[in-house]
């Protein structure tokens, strides 16, 4: 019995110690939102793909080194990114994607070019906007249009987003992307229906400006949505994608 | 009283004399460095671990689990489109990265690099000098390990102390890629001067020092002419990415470590005849396991039943299975085969199965269409209907039923994924067949032995199997995981050749003058295609395009767990894989005239490569990030 009672006494002496509180840090509250805008196109967002071939915010917090691990997040696929759960710091915040970066090196390793932002994160959100060049600039010229066979046709045209020549590599490829749901990339695509260009060498670049035309492949199941893009990349760096905006389009 | 002094006395000596024996020993449990270093068996002991720990990719590796991990499915070939198999997917990267083992082991080089000249005196001269030479061999084979997967990485080149008061000096930042293949360089130079020509089976010598050093510097010189990626640190190192200008400096270093293995080596022909396919054939397959091959000249041993792999229970075609299930892992793809001479082609290269009509070419027996193949595609790949272990392997998709009169157009529209139409073919879904009964009565299974099923994977995804390396006399009963031991070829002449090959390929076509760099490119070419049995280059100028020295590699060391690297040094690979679908080759049999036709269509199962280019530089362990501060990752992770 006295045993017994001993045993509950110790247990309730390590239950009162478990309760008390270890993490006695605040909870990550700073907030950091921002955008990707075409510095030259008429400030539109950068369109991007979710995940790792899309656009990413890098920030180095020098509140304590100066040479940080850097700590990356995903934009959203239109551009935009949004994080409510980071701790209060301070930041040299940048961006990397399919545009010419925002730290630029000489051969020699100095850096010649430097847009990276400092931002003091904590108290009230941040709203940042990176005005960057894309590699390509991808737009739609017409309206998507169901064709009688159910495929979907579209015109889309692509052109240099920078004169930076050091940034004008081959344009390799021009993807009509198709999903059945509103996320739609080079990361998200349905491979049936979804038409891949690819150009061999500078073949591409002769393309630049002109209106071309893209047909989706394979027969289209009727009445449903389609969610369609067109993506365009060039040869440089980690060869990502550049995109236009999303239609939906309804097959009857 | 008296007795109480002795004791006294008797005690004050045995304190006194214990207290003589000193206390600071080695511990007894631990074997020490003059246990190690006195004699030629602790040096072998020494060496043996070392070697047992070098990062080759052989039977044992897979890029989804590792290096010296028995279970290969998910294989390599299977990545780099060689081949399809039913455990891969797509494309990928490493899963398992190759980071604190290769440390470990470049420490162990190390130590025995500092220790062992403590002890030169117990040895003869010439013996240190030749394991000081094996070490830095070692350590060379294991940083171009880890140069190929990170560009520049830590060099670590003195044992590091530790526990120490001075954590920092532990923190070893990246060093250039530059400085990285020049460390791996001096390495080599060292190992080639300080070694001699021949040692124990399995141990490298001055010529494996040398062969490996083309390899190298042939990777370093591509990485410095194709690479897009860059990155530096705020040290100025470039730790992805080797300058332009000093591409040709690289050639010119693969090159010349090649010319050293002139006349020392040579193609393995012992079983080879000058225009008798036959024995050329007999001849590829035996070169992988003669022992006394002039063409080895880096192996790795494996020997039953203390270090063993499975190659065979994994490769084995469907019908040869062992006891133990498994088989069929790697089925080689048709873009893969119709890279070899001999075959009837399209004028676009591609494999010619259609007639001027556009309706199937029919044959008597599968491997009719294949009777010209150059002999090193039987010898690489298992043709539908070749014999191998005393039977034909019977790979067969299905039987058509449907009347031949006229030709038979093809099943399905050209470049289709659809699947085959159920009406007038007769299928199966797995290895439990139902007999189809042919106008004469005879009965037929709708696929064969050994594939292909509609459903069941376990089955020539391809209409092809893979046949190198595997050993046709081992019994079926011993068909089994752990149970084999081929050796494994790391480093042989061919590869030199290619080497030498691409090298001086590269230097004539950047224009430099040294030594007749084209005439020697064609030489070496020819000499690998003879002996192949394939079509030689008529002229040097006929070796115009470095295509043709990529194609002759892929032809040569495919299966051999290399072309990845050839693919990703190139630059190529995110081309190659970019929303693919390899091609396969289904035998079908004709029920009406006993014939068979071929069908050329992509992957049935819809496994569609993408390379992502970040790829070529693979990422950093992030662990490994973490705990460091000067460790920076490579673009893109």
């Amino acid at each position: 019995m006295r045993k017994l009672l001993y045993t509950f006494v110790t247990l309730a002496v390590i239950a009162t110690v478990s309760c008390s509180k270890l993490d006695n840090f605040p909870q990550p509250n700073a907030t950091l939102t921002g955008r990707v805008v075409d510095a030259g196109g008429g400030k539109t967002t950068i369109q991007t793909e979710t995940g790792g071939g899309g656009t990413r915010v890098k920030l180095e917090e020098i509140s304590w080194s100066d040479n940080p691990t850097p700590f990356y997040f995903y934009s959203m696929q239109d551009g935009t990114f949004n994080n409510t759960k980071l701790f209060a710091s301070t930041n040299m915040i940048s961006v990397e994607g399919a545009f010419v970066p925002l730290v630029q090196y000489d051969n020699a390793g100095n850096i010649t070019v430097d847009k990276r932002q400092k931002v003091v994160l904590g108290g009230s959100a941040q709203n940042i906007t990176f005005e960057v060049e894309p590699f390509l600039r991808v737009e739609w010229v017409s309206d998507p249009v169901v064709n009688a066979d159910s495929t979907i046709t579209v015109q889309a045209r692509f052109s240099r987003g920078t004169s930076n020549p050091d940034f004008q590599n081959d344009v390799s490829d021009l993807f009509l992307y198709l999903n059945t749901v509103p996320y739609v990339g080079n990361n998200n695509y349905d491979n049936r229906y979804s038409r891949q260009v690819t150009y061999s060498g500078s073949a591409g670049n002769a393309l630049l400006g002109q209106t071309i035309v893209l047909t989706t492949t394979g027969k289209l199941p009727p009445k449903r949505s389609y969610w369609l893009r067109i993506g365009a990349r060039t040869t440089y760096g980690l060869k990502q994608y550049n995109y236009t905006d999303i239609k939906k389009i309804t097959l009857p | 009283m008296k007795i109480l002094r002795y004791l006294i006395i008797i005690i004050a000596l045995a304190c006194g004399l214990n207290a003589c024996t000193k206390l600071d020993l080695a511990p007894m449990n631990i074997i020490q460095d003059n246990d190690v270093f006195s004699t030629n068996g602790g040096i072998q002991i020494y060496m043996a671990r070392m070697y047992s720990e070098l990062p080759i990719e052989d039977f044992r590796y897979s890029p989804q689990r590792g290096l010296n991990m028995f279970w290969i499915i998910s294989p390599f070939p299977a990545v780099t489109g060689e081949a399809l198999s039913r455990d891969q997917r797509g494309a990928m990267t490493e899963a398992v990265l190759y980071w604190g083992d290769a440390y470990k082991l470049i420490r162990e080089t190390n130590y025995f690099l500092q220790a062992l000249p403590k002890y030169a005196a117990n040895f003869e001269a010439a013996d240190v000098d030749s394991w000081i030479g094996e070490a830095h061999f070692i350590r060379a084979f294991t940083y171009f390990s880890l140069a190929k997967r990170y560009g520049g990485v830590p060099i670590v080149s003195d044992v590091l102390q530790y526990p120490t008061d001075n954590v920092t000096s532990l923190d070893v930042p990246r060093a250039s890629e530059e400085k990285t293949y020049d460390f791996i360089a001096a390495d080599l130079d060292t190992a080639i001067a300080k070694m001699s020509g021949s040692n124990q089976q399995g141990r490298a010598t001055k010529y494996a020092a040398a062969a490996f050093k083309s390899r190298a510097m042939l990777y370093a010189g591509s990485i410095a002419k194709y690479n897009q990626v860059s990155l530096f640190d705020d040290s100025h190192n470039r730790l992805c990415g080797l300058p332009p200008e000093k591409a040709n400096t690289y050639f010119k270093a693969a090159y010349d470590a090649a010319v050293l293995l002139d006349g020392q080596f040579s193609l393995y022909k012992k079983a080879w005849a000058a225009g008798d396919k036959e024995a050329q054939y007999q001849n590829y397959v035996k070169l992988f396991f003669d022992g006394d091959s002039p063409e080895n000249i880096f192996v790795k041993q494996y020997s039953y039943p203390q270090s063993v792999h499975g190659y065979d229970a994994y490769m084995v075609p469907l019908q040869c299975m062992g006891p133990n299930g498994y088989s069929s892992e790697v089925s080689p793809t048709l873009n893969y085969v119709e890279m070899f001479d001999g075959l009837p082609k399209n004028p676009d290269g591609t494999i010619q199965n259609l007639d001027g009509s556009g309706k199937y070419i029919l044959y008597d027996n599968t491997m009719d269409i294949f009777a010209g193949a150059e002999p090193r595609l039987r010898a690489t790949v298992i043709l539908p209907g070749d014999n191998f272990k005393g039977q034909s392997i019977e790979i067969r998709r299905g039987i058509y039923t449907g009347s031949a009169a006229g030709g038979i157009s093809p099943l399905i529209p050209a470049g289709s994924t659809i699947q085959y139409p159920t009406t007038n073919i007769v299928q199966s879904a797995n290895g439990s067949q139902t007999p189809y009964t042919l106008p004469n009565g005879t009965k037929m299974n709708p696929a064969g032995a050994s594939g292909t099923f509609f459903s069941e994977e376990t089955c020539s995804q391809t209409g092809f199997f893979i046949r190198k390396y595997l050993d046709e006399s081992l019994d079926k009963s011993q068909v089994k995981e752990n149970n084999e031991d081929q050796t494994w070829i790391e480093i042989r002449y061919a590869e030199v050749l290619l080497n030498k090959a691409e090298a001086a390929y590269e230097l004539f076509s950047a224009g430099q003058t040294g030594a007749n760099y084209q005439q020697e490119a064609f030489t070496a070419i020819n000499l690998v295609r003879e002996r192949a049995g394939a079509d030689l280059l008529a002229t040097a100028a006929d070796l115009s395009d470095l295509k043709i020295i990529q194609k002759e590699r892929r032809k040569e060391l495919g299966f051999e767990n290399k072309i990845w690297w050839d693919l990703k040094r190139w630059r190529i690979l995110d081309k190659e894989q970019n929303n693919s679908l390899y091609r396969v080759m289904m035998p079908f049999y004709v029920a009406e005239n006993y014939k068979y036709f071929f069908d050329v269509r992509k992957d049935e199962k819809n496994r569609f490569y993408n390379f992502d280019p970040k790829w070529y530089y693979e990422q950093i362990p992030t662990d490994e990030i973490n705990k460091s501060h000067s460790l920076k990752q490579n673009p893109g992770y």
